[in-house]
């Protein structure tokens, strides 16, 4: 280890925490039979944390995600976010979701794409305008505002998808295997790019993946989750500062760890 | 590919992309030089496609093109005009004095008008009725599969059958070209829309949940975006047809208008007038196609991969 670790938010230390899962359990009906998809999953992400959940397909690591957004209720367990229960939480523009693909409109400019986020509250048309400039400045796509989806190259689409699920200026932000689909190089300009703007944004960071590679060079801690049914094994705090490169010897041994636990 | 062609495609990348990439016969070395370079590459590509390549010459070229058809089209018809009478087929100096005629003695713009205007009333009509409930079809699983087995019917019955029935209950008015139009435009409209709306995208659907979005946001933002090229090629088509099949309303169900005029001239065998008739309609719709729907297509559209350019 090179010793000059990264300070770690951790619940204890802050007292305070983004997200709290307690006993989450979720099953789905599939052709009649219950599956068990999630089972009593407690998870605190303390505030500003970047957190991975890893794990193999089926381990119900976009569920649980899906969960912490709102979008599914679990069957049995509380969700809190920045403090209250999900059920009271309406605050939902706190909330940045990132999906796998980056769902850009294809009728929509660039820039129209990032405003489509502010679009479900009632921000009048200039002030929309001036955020979602500032959110492609922030991913160094100004020059492409008035670019269609399809002039754009997948990094720069995945950019842009990123612009729109920071122009709410989440205090969380979701990712659901956000880069799973860009080519390495891509994907490691992309990493780059989210701790960059975590570094000035500081919200806390959510994200699911199956490699395990990103999540180590992109989490303060991993939560490994097993399958059928889905819980949490371990979470593995890396103590490692950044940047952080996947050919270093202590990134390395943290992947090797973190295989082993899949 | 194969190596020799790839060798010298990155080879010329040196002269358009500022990279440099040195060849010393190893095309392992060459390799890694263009994954140093993957990046720039690819902004570079955007950067041009975003530029539009616009060619005057090219445009002018086909300008040309065209008046040299028209040119030869009516060579030919005159070269025909010449050894037949000309009731049968009049040659076109002979339709050029019959067009003025109707142009001087207002013939011309008057029915061409009342045409105009029925074919738009019952085209209103269509879309008030087809793009709702297109929309319904398309979003209500039930309703779409109880009345999937509607629109073939109404597309199966002719027109002429719709102006035989407009023609018993309305008369002869305007009510029958309008409801011949409807009846033929609805049935196109309901079907493009039906289409567009079951291709509405699910990822779509569950972005603006994820953001909160009220139902008629998703609405307007998500479904009328999408249903919108369908609906605009449906209406399109729809145009056209009322275009067509308000003549055949109007020749037997009408006391005025285009269809009118051209069953009356061919009574009177006035094949010049005949023609000078077409003339007009053709004029007309090659206008309103190229004039105006082809370039708010390309407007509306503009969001469309250019199939050519790729």
């Amino acid at each position: 280890m090179d010793g000059v670790t990264r300070e770690i938010p951790s619940d204890a230390a802050r007292g305070s925490f983004a997200i709290r899962l307690d006993g989450i359990s979720k099953n789905f009906a599939n052709a009649g039979e219950p599956l068990e998809v999630l089972k009593n999953i407690n998870l605190t992400v303390a505030e500003q944390a970047i957190v991975g959940l890893l794990g193999a397909s089926g381990s119900g690591k976009s569920t649980l995600l899906n969960i912490i957004s709102g979008i599914l209720k679990p069957d049995r367990g509380r969700v809190c976010l920045c403090g209250a229960a999900s059920e009271e939480f309406n605050d939902w523009c706190a909330i940045g979701y990132m999906f796998q693909d980056d769902r850009l409109l294809p009728w929509r400019t660039a820039i129209r794409n990032v405003e489509f986020a502010l679009e479900a509250g009632s921000l009048p048309k200039t002030e929309r305008a001036r955020r979602s400039r500032e959110a492609l400045e922030l991913v160094d796509l100004s020059r492409f505002e008035e670019a269609f989806p399809y002039q754009l190259s997948g990094g720069m689409r995945s950019r842009v998808a990123l612009a729109r699920s920071l122009v709410t200026e989440p205090r969380i932000l979701l990712m659901d295997e956000p880069f799973s689909r860009l080519d390495a190089q891509t994907r490691t300009l992309m990493h780059t790019e989210l701790l960059r703007i975590h570094q000035l944004k500081r919200m806390t960071v959510v994200f699911v993946t199956h490699d395990v590679a990103e999540a180590v060079v992109l989490a303060d801690q991993v939560a490994v989750m097993s399958p059928r049914p889905g819980t949490i094994r371990e979470v593995v705090e890396i103590a490692l500062s950044r940047p952080r490169d996947a050919t270093q010897p202590e990134v390395t041994s943290y992947i090797q760890r973190l295989r082993a636990l899949i | 590919m194969s190596l020799r062609r790839t060798v010298r495609f990155i080879l010329s990348l040196n002269s358009i992309a500022q990279i440099d990439v040195s060849y010393n016969g190893n095309p392992l070395d060459l390799q890694f030089q263009l994954h140093r370079h993957v990046a720039t590459m690819s902004e570079l590509i955007e950067e041009r496609a975003l530029a539009k390549p616009v060619s005057r010459k090219l445009r002018l070229d086909l300008l040309m093109q065209r008046i040299v058809l028209v040119a030869v089209f009516v060579g030919v018809w005159w070269l025909a005009s010449l050894s037949v009478p000309h009731y049968i087929l009049p040659g076109p100096a002979r339709v050029w004095e019959a067009l003025q005629l109707i142009v001087r003695n207002g013939d011309l713009w008057s029915n061409l008008g009342i045409t105009f205007w029925r074919v738009t009333i019952g085209f209103v009509f269509a879309t008030l009725v087809g793009l709702p409930f297109g929309i319904v079809l398309g979003a209500n699983k039930r309703a779409g599969d109880f009345f999937e087995p509607v629109i073939p019917v109404l597309n199966t019955v002719s027109s002429a059958i719709w102006a035989i029935f407009a023609i018993i209950w309305f008369g002869i008015s305007n009510a029958t070209t309008i409801f011949v139009v409807f009846m033929t435009a609805m049935p196109l409209i309901i079907t493009n829309v039906w289409q567009g709306t079951r291709t509405v995208n699910a990822d779509f659907i569950e972005l603006s949940q994820v953001l909160r979005m009220p139902d008629w946001k998703v609405m307007t933002k998500i479904y009328l975006p999408t249903i919108l090229p369908y609906f605009f090629s449906g209406a399109r088509l729809a145009f056209g047809f009322g275009w067509r099949v308000s003549l055949v309303a109007e020749t037997i169900g009408s006391s005025s208008g285009v269809g009118y005029r051209l069953r009356q001239a061919a009574d009177l065998i006035r094949t010049d007038q005949v023609f000078a008739w077409t003339l007009t309609l053709v004029l007309m719709m090659a206008t309103i196609e190229m004039g105006i729907l082809k370039p708010l297509e390309n407007y509306l559209f503009r969001w469309k991969k250019d199939a050519e350019a790729q």
